[in-house]
C-alpha cells in the first residue's frame, strides 16, 4: 500500500495509487470525518488506507461488524454535519440494502457517500452482481469511474452532489479499478469539520410521505448529471457508430479504437453518471448515431437504460443496439457472464466497424500451437501450506465418517469457503451468504421431527460470526436445535487481507479495543463452548466427534492464527526422511502430496518418495501427525530476518 | 495372505456393521481411523489391495484352514476347539486377585511373561469398564494390573499392533477377544511377522457391547460409578463398586455389538491360552491350554508359583460344551438361512454337521 | 538498451499466489512514475492468492494513462516466477518480439499433487519459452533470495533482474529510493541484497547467448 503517498500534502503532485487509495484519498480532500466498512474484495484497501492514517488525519474510521452497521454509523455522521463514507462490496450492499432504502426516504444531511465494488468475473466473490440495479431500486444515484485518477475526481464531486440533492451518492466501483493501480493527481488534503452537532429540530424519518420528494432529489441529480465533468464524447461529430461506455470498459474501447485505426468513424460517448441518465446528453448523440454498442461490466444496465430512452423518444432514427442483450459483447462464457476484458471490447469494435486486428503477429500463435507439451495443467485454488483451515476440515470430515450417519456441513464465506473444494475434501455441502451456515443448520436441525437423522455441522470464520451468524445462533439457541457450529478462528479476517474485527483486540486504526472473544459470546448465550488447536488433529477430530454425540446447539472454536499473518512466524519447518519414506509402497498411497495436499508436499519422482518444499512450508507440523510411517518430522528453521 | 482392497473392506465389512473393533486393520495408513469403538474410512483409499483386508476376520473366516494353520492338528473337540489341557487356574497374587475379573489368570499369565523376558511389551485393554476403554502397551507389571477386569465392549485393542510390529523387533504379547486372536493370526499369515507374538492370550467372549451401552450407562447415573462389571452365572448384568445394582440381561442385550450376533468363536480357539469363567467359582477361571508355546508359558508360571492350576472338573465339561453350542448352533442357523452376516464363514459340510449333531454329552 | 526511446511498454508479471507478484508490480509501476512515465497496472488478488495462477499488468506509457489490462498478444515482457505459469501467459498475451525473464523452479499445481495432471518436464518448459519468445534469460531467482536471507524474497530478485536486463526505460538505480521508502529496515536489508544479486546475475547471464543460460 502507498499510505506514504495518501499523506503527501502537496497538490498537483502525480503518484502511482491503486484505485481503492485513490478513494480513499478523495475522500480526505473532500473533508471526509467519518468512514465505516465492513471488508470485503475488492473493497477492502479503502478503509484499510483511511484508517491507516485516520489518527494523524483527525477523522474517524471503523471496521463496522457489517455492513449494514457500517451504513447506519456512516448516516449518523452525515445527520450530524460530518462527511462519511461507507465502503462495502457488493454482497454487503445485500446486507445494508434495508437501511440503505430506508435512508433515501430520510435523506441525508452533511455529504455522504457509498462505495459498493462488484466483482465482474467473480475473482474473489462467490457470485458477480451488478450493483447497479439494487441502487437504481433504491433510488439513489449512481457514479461510476473509468480510471483510477477519475476516481479520486470523483470522490469530492460525490459529496458535493450528496450536499445538493439530500440524499446519499454511491460510487460504484469495479476490481479493475479497485485492484488497478494508476497515476494520480493529488489535490489539496481538507481537514474534516469539527463542529458535528444534530440539530435538535431536525427529524430523518423514513415516511411514505416522502417518495415524492425522494423522485425530485433523483431528478435534481439527473439535471446536474447533464453538465457532470464525468461524461465525455470524443470521436468524429456525427459518428454513425456509437460506443456509449463506463468504468473500465471506457479505456478498453479507446484503446480497441485506435488499435483499430477507427478513430476516424467510431464515436465514444462515456458516461460517469450512470443512474439516473443524463437523458439530454444521451439522447443527443443518438440522433446522430445509427449503431450503438455498450461496454460495460456484467449486466446490460445502461444498455436497456439508453434503449428505454429511446423509446420515449418522439423523433428517432433507425437504431441498431449492439451489447450484452444482442449478445454482440460477451465473453468465453456468454454476454454478461465474466468480467469485460480488451480483448471483448476488440471484438465487438472489429465486428462494429467490420475491420481486424492481427494480434501475437508473425507466425507466434502457430508456433505457439506446435509446441510439443501437453495441456498445462490448470492451478485450483488451494488452501495455503500451513493454512489451520486445511487441518480443520480434515478433523471435521475424519470425526463425520467415524461418527457415520452421514453429517451434513454447511459453509459459510471466507477463505474457508474452499472447503467446497480439492483442500477442504469437498466436505462442504452448503454455501450462501455471509453467516447463512448457521441458520441453515438451525433449520436442518429441526427437521428431526420429519425423519432427518444425519448430524449438522455449521461451519463459519471467525469475522463472519461477528457479521451475522450470531443472531442465526441465537434462533438455534431458542428453539433448541441441535448442531455443532465450528467457528474456524484464524484470528483475522484473512481472505480479505487481514482486517481486525471484535475478537482480535485491535481496531481499524491499530488501537488496542476490548476483545470481545466467541467463546464469551457463545457462553452468553448459555451455549457450551469447546476450543481446540486444529494443528493438533487427533485431539480436534475427537472434539468434533465427541460433541457429535451429544444434543443441543454445541459451539466448538478451532483456532490458530493463518499462516498468512506477519505475526505467525515460521519456526520450523517439515523435512522427509527419505529412509522412512517407503514411497509408492506405502500403504498410504502418497497421503501426504495426494490426499492431505499441502502445497509444501511435493512428490519426488527420482527419488520415489515425498519431499517437503522448504520455501512454501509453514511448518504446521500437520503432516508429521498424520504420516502413518513418521517419515515426516519437524526442524527448526534459522532465524529469518523481517 | 488373504486378498482384497479397502472397497472390499468398506463393502463387506464396515458399511454392512461386520466389524468386530478388533483394531487389527488400524494403524496402518491414513485412512482408516476409530473413535467410540468406530471403525470408519476417514477418506477413500484408492489401493486395490491392503493389509486392513488382509487381517480383518471378518473379510472371511475359515476355521479349517486356522486349525491348520496355527494349530497344526485337526480339530479335537468341535466345540472347544483343539486343545492341550483343559484346566481351572488362579493367580496366586493378592494384588492380582483384588482387580482381576475372576481368577486373575489373564493378569497372571501376562505379568509373567514381560517379567520373565519372555516378552518386553503386552498390548491390553485398559480403562474402567463404564466408559470407552483404550488400547494400552504395557511394559511392567504395574501396566499390567492397571489393565485388569473385563471391559464389556469391542475396545479395538490391537491398535498399537502395527506400530510395534513396524517401529521394532521385539516379542510381545496380547490379550484379545476371540476375533482378535483371529485378527493376530491373519496377521501372522505374513512370514515377516510370523515369530513376534510371543503369547496370544484369548479371552472368552460370547459378545461384546456397542457404543451404544456406554450411553446407556450415562443415562442411568449410578451405574457410570461401577468399577466392576460382571455377567453371573445368576443372571442379570452386576455393577459394583462396594454396592452393586443388577440390571436385567435383558436391557442390556439391544446393546450388542451386531458383528457379535454372527461369530461362530466363543473361546478363541487359535489363542495359545484361552481364559474364561468357570461359571461356578469366581476365584477361578476355565484356562484352555492350546499351543505348545502357552503350555511352556502356562508350565513355567506354574513352576514360578505366579499360577495354580487344577483339573477341569469331569461334571461341567459338558455345560462349558453346552454354552458353545449353543453359540455355534445359532450361527449355523443363521447360515442356512442365507443371513448375508455369515457370508464371510467358510464352514466344511463336515465342521456343520458336526455342529449340528453335537457331541453326545451335548444336549 | 538502456536509454532508448520506449514510449510504451507492456509486462506482464506471471506467478502463482503467495508469490509476491503484487509488491513486485506496486515496486515496477513507481519507480517508472517516478521517472516521469504515466503507469497503470492491472491486478487480481484476493482468492487467486490462495494458490491460484496470479497475474499483473504493468503498462506504461509517456503520453496517455493505459488501460488496466495488456490486451493479449500485445505485451513486450513476460517476468515470470513460476515456469508453468510464464509460459501459459508468453502463449495467451505473447507476440514474436516479447521477452523472458523466469524463474526455473516449479511450484507444482494441485492437479499434479493430486495426479489429476503432469507438470511439463523443466527442460521441455524451457525450450518452449525459447521457441516462442525473443530472448529468454533463466534466472534461478529462489536461490539468489536464499543467498539474500529470505527465499520468498525471490521476486525481489527477479524484479533485480529486470532492472538489470536492461529491457526497461529506465535504469536500475531508480528502483534504490522506492526500494528505501517501501521497506522498514529488515525487510529492506534482505529485499535490497536480493534485488541486487539479481541485477548482477542478469548483467553475468544476458552477455552469454540465451540458449546456455538455462
Ligand atoms: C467383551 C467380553 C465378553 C466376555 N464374555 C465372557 C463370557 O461370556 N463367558 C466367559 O466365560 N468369559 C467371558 N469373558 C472373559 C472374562 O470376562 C474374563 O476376561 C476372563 O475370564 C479372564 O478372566 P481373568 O480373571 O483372567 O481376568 P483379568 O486377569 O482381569 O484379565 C482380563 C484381561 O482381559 C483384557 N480385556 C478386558 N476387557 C477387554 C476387552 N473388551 N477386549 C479385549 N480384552 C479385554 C484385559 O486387558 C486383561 O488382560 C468376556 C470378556 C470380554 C472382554
Ligand atoms: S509442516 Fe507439513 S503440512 Fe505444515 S506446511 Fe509444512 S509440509 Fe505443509
Ligand atoms: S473386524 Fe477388525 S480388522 Fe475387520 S474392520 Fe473391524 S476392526 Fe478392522
Amino acid at each position: 500500500m502507498s499510505l506514504q503517498a495518501l499523506r503527501i500534502p502537496t497538490p498537483g503532485q502525480v503518484v502511482v495509487l491503486s484505485g481503492n487509495e485513490a478513494i480513499a484519498r478523495g475522500a480526505m480532500e473532500a473533508g471526509l470525518g467519518y468512514a465505516a466498512a465492513y471488508p470485503g474484495s475488492p473493497s477492502s484497501e479503502i478503509l484499510a488506507s483511511l484508517a491507516a492514517v485516520s489518527r494523524e488525519r483527525g477523522f474517524y474510521a471503523e471496521w463496522s461488524t457489517n455492513e449494514k452497521v457500517a451504513m447506519e454509523g456512516a448516516a449518523a455522521a452525515s445527520y450530524a454535519g460530518v462527511r462519511s463514507i461507507t465502503i462495502m462490496k457488493a454482497d454487503g450492499l445485500n446486507v445494508a440494502m434495508d437501511f440503505m432504502t430506508s435512508l433515501a426516504y430520510a435523506g441525508t444531511r452533511a455529504g455522504m457517500v457509498i462505495v459498493v465494488s462488484d466483482d465482474p468475473g467473480a475473482h474473489s466473490s462467490t457470485k458477480e452482481e451488478d450493483t447497479r440495479y439494487l441502487v437504481r431500486a433504491a433510488h439513489l444515484p449512481v457514479l461510476e469511474a473509468a480510471t483510477v485518477d477519475e476516481a479520486k475526481t470523483m470522490v469530492p464531486w460525490a459529496f458535493e452532489l450528496s450536499e445538493a440533492i439530500g440524499l446519499p451518492v454511491v460510487l460504484r466501483n469495479v476490481t479493475r479499478i479497485a485492484h488497478a493501480r494508476g497515476s494520480v493527481t493529488l489535490g489539496p488534503l481538507t481537514p474534516p469539520t469539527r463542529e458535528a452537532r444534530f440539530d435538535p429540530n431536525a427529524r430523518y424519518l423514513t415516511l411514505s410521505l416522502f417518495h415524492p420528494v425522494l423522485h425530485a432529489r433523483i431528478e435534481e441529480a439527473r439535471a446536474r448529471f447533464e453538465t457532470a465533468p464525468f461524461n465525455r464524447y470524443t470521436g468524429p461529430a456525427d459518428a454513425a457508430r456509437l460506443v456509449v461506455a463506463c468504468g473500465p470498459g471506457w479505456t478498453y474501447a479507446t484503446e480497441a479504437v485506435e488499435l483499430l485505426g477507427a478513430k476516424g468513424e467510431v464515436g465514444v460517448l462515456k458516461l460517469g453518471t450512470t443512474w439516473p441518465l443524463p437523458e439530454r446528453l444521451v439522447a443527443s448523440h443518438l440522433t446522430h448515431a445509427r449503431e450503438v454498442l455498450f461496454l460495460e461490466e456484467v449486466e446490460p444496465f445502461l444498455e436497456t437504460e439508453v434503449k428505454s430512452l429511446w423509446a420515449q423518444q418522439t423523433e428517432r432514427g433507425p437504431v441498431r443496439f449492439l451489447g450484452k442483450a444482442s449478445a454482440h459483447v460477451a465473453g468465453p462464457s456468454g454476454p454478461s457472464i465474466g468480467e469485460l476484458t480488451p480483448e471483448i471490447a476488440i471484438k465487438a469494435i472489429a465486428a462494429l466497424t467490420g475491420r481486424e486486428l492481427e494480434v501475437h503477429g508473425n507466425g507466434f500463435a502457430e508456433r505457439a500451437a506446435k509446441l510439443a507439451l501437453p495441456d498445462l495443467p490448470p492451478r485450483a485454488l488451494a488452501f495455503c501450506a500451513g493454512c489451520p483451515h486445511r487441518a480443520s476440515y480434515w478433523a471435521i470430515k475424519s470425526a463425520l465418517e467415524l461418527d457415520g450417519r452421514k453429517g451434513v456441513v454447511v459453509g459459510d464465506i471466507g477463505c474457508y469457503t474452499l472447503g467446497v473444494m480439492q483442500t477442504g475434501y469437498f466436505t462442504v455441502k452448503t454455501v450462501h451468504a455471509m453467516g447463512s451456515a448457521v441458520g441453515l443448520a438451525s433449520g436442518f436441525g429441526k427437521l428431526g421431527l420429519l425423519g432427518f437423522d444425519q448430524p449438522v455441522v455449521a461451519v463459519v470464520g471467525d469475522s463472519t460470526f461477528y457479521h451475522a451468524a450470531i443472531p442465526a445462533l441465537v434462533n438455534a439457541r431458542y428453539n433448541d436445535s441441535p448442531l455443532l457450529l465450528v467457528v474456524l478462528d484464524n484470528c483475522t479476517t484473512a481472505m480479505t487481507g487481514h482486517q481486525p474485527h471484535p475478537g482480535t483486540g485491535r481496531s481499524a486504526a491499530g488501537d488496542p479495543a476490548p476483545p470481545l472473544p466467541i467463546e464469551a459470546v457463545a457462553r452468553g448465550l448459555g451455549l457450551d463452548v469447546d476450543i481446540q488447536d486444529p494443528l493438533r488433529t487427533a485431539e480436534a477430530v475427537e472434539s468434533v466427534y465427541r460433541l457429535l454425540q451429544t444434543d443441543g446447539t454445541k459451539v466448538l472454536i478451532l483456532r490458530s492464527p493463518c499462516a498468512l499473518l506477519p505475526s505467525t512466524k515460521r519456526t520450523h519447518r517439515a523435512v522427509v526422511d527419505p529412509a522412512r519414506c517407503v514411497g509408492e509402497s506405502c500403504g498410504c498411497n502418497r497421503f501426504c502430496n495426494r490426499v492431505f495436499s499441502c502445497p509444501a508436499l511435493v512428490w519426488d519422482g527420482e527419488r520415489g518418495c515425498a519431499r517437503v518444499d522448504d520455501v512454501l512450508c509453514a511448518g504446521c507440523g500437520v503432516c508429521v501427525d498424520l504420516c502413518p510411517r513418521g517419515a515426516i518430522r519437524l526442524e527448526e528453521t534459522a532465524a529469518i530476518a523481517g | 495372505m488373504k486378498r482384497g482392497g479397502p472397497a472390499d473392506l468398506e463393502a463387506r465389512v464396515l458399511s454392512a456393521d461386520l466389524c468386530t473393533g478388533c483394531g487389527a486393520c488400524l494403524g496402518h495408513c491414513p485412512y482408516l481411523k476409530t473413535l467410540g469403538e468406530r471403525v470408519a474410512f476417514v477418506h477413500p483409499c484408492s489401493l486395490t489391495e491392503g493389509r486392513c483386508f488382509a487381517v480383518c476376520p471378518r473379510t472371511s473366516l475359515d476355521p479349517d484352514e486356522l486349525d491348520r494353520r496355527v494349530l497344526g492338528t485337526p480339530r479335537l473337540d468341535v466345540f472347544l476347539g483343539s486343545y492341550r489341557r483343559l484346566l481351572w487356574s488362579r493367580s496366586l497374587d493378592a494384588d492380582i486377585h483384588g482387580r482381576a475379573q475372576y481368577g486373575g489368570t489373564t493378569t497372571a499369565l501376562t505379568a509373567f511373561a514381560l517379567e520373565s523376558g519372555t516378552v518386553s511389551a503386552a498390548v491390553l485393554t485398559g480403562g474402567g469398564p463404564t466408559s470407552f476403554p483404550q488400547p494400552v502397551v504395557a511394559r511392567d507389571r504395574d501396566a499390567v494390573l492397571a489393565a485388569a477386569g473385563t471391559k464389556y465392549s469391542a475396545c479395538p485393542t490391537l491398535v498399537p499392533v502395527a506400530g510395534l510390529l513396524r517401529e521394532s523387533d521385539e516379542a510381545f504379547a496380547v490379550v484379545g477377544r476371540p476375533c482378535q486372536v483371529a485378527a493376530l493370526r491373519n496377521v501372522q499369515a505374513n512370514p515377516k511377522n510370523a515369530h513376534r507374538f510371543a503369547a496370544v492370550i484369548g479371552v472368552f467372549c460370547f459378545w461384546a457391547l456397542a457404543p451404544s451401552f456406554y450411553r446407556f450407562v450415562a443415562a442411568h447415573g449410578v451405574l457410570t460409578r461401577a468399577t466392576k462389571i460382571d455377567i453371573p452365572k445368576e443372571g442379570g448384568v452386576v455393577f459394583s463398586n462396594g454396592r452393586t445394582t443388577t440390571v436385567p440381561l435383558d436391557e442390556i442385550r439391544p446393546h450388542i455389538r451386531p458383528a457379535c450376533q454372527t461369530c461362530l468363536d466363543p473361546t478363541a480357539e487359535w489363542a495359545d491360552v484361552s481364559v474364561g469363567s468357570t461359571e461356578h467359582d469366581s476365584a477361578w477361571n476355565t484356562l484352555v491350554v492350546r499351543t505348545a508355546r502357552g503350555q511352556a508359558l502356562v508350565d513355567a508360571a506354574v513352576a514360578a508359583g505366579a499360577l495354580e492350576t487344577r483339573p477341569y472338573p469331569p461334571d461341567r465339561i459338558p455345560i462349558l460344551r453346552a454354552a458353545v453350542a449353543g453359540k455355534k448352533r445359532r450361527v449355523m442357523a443363521a447360515v442356512d438361512e442365507g443371513d448375508p452376516a455369515t457370508r464371510y464363514l467358510s464352514v466344511s459340510d463336515d465342521t456343520r454337521a458336526a455342529i449340528m449333531a453335537g457331541g453326545r454329552d451335548v444336549q | 538498451m538502456a536509454g532508448d526511446p520506449v514510449d510504451r511498454l507492456n509486462v506482464v508479471i506471471a506467478g502463482v499466489g503467495g508469490q509476491g507478484n503484487v509488491v513486485a508490480s506496486d515496486i515496477l509501476a513507481t519507480a517508472l512514475s517516478r521517472a516521469g512515465f504515466r503507469v497503470s497496472v492491472g491486478e487480481t488478488f484476493g482468492a487467486s492468492q490462495r494458490g491460484g495462477s496470479v497475474m499483473s499488468h504493468v503498462r506504461t506509457a509517456r503520453d496517455a494513462t493505459p488501460g488496466p489490462l495488456v490486451p493479449k498478444g500485445l505485451v513486450d515482457v513476460v517476468l515470470g516466477f513460476e515456469p508453468l505459469e510464464t509460459l501459459r501467459v508468453l502463449t495467451d498475451y505473447g507476440q514474436s518480439r516479447t521477452r523472458v525473464l523466469v524463474n526455473p523452479r516449479p511450484i507444482y499445481p494441485l492437479a499434479v499433487q493430486i495426479g489429476e495432471g503432469t507438470y511439463p518436464d523443466p527442460g521441455a518448459l524451457l525450450e518452449s519459452l525459447r521457441a516462442l519468445a525473443a530472448d529468454v534469460l533463466v534466472v534461478e531467482g529462489t536461490e539468489l533470495a536464499r543467498r539474500a536471507g529470505e527465499v520468498k524474497a525471490q521476486n525481489l530478485a527477479m524484479l533485480g533482474a529486470l532492472a538489470g536486463s536492461g529491457w526497461l526505460p529506465i535504469a536500475a538505480e531508480t528502483f534504490d529510493a522506492v526500494l528505501a521508502d517501501r521497506f522498514g529496515d529488515d525487510l529492506l536489508r534482505v529485499n535490497r541484497a536480493a534485488f541486487r544479486l539479481g541485477i548482477e546475475e542478469a548483467s553475468r547471464i544476458s552477455r552469454v547467448p540465451a540458449s546456455r543460460a538455462g
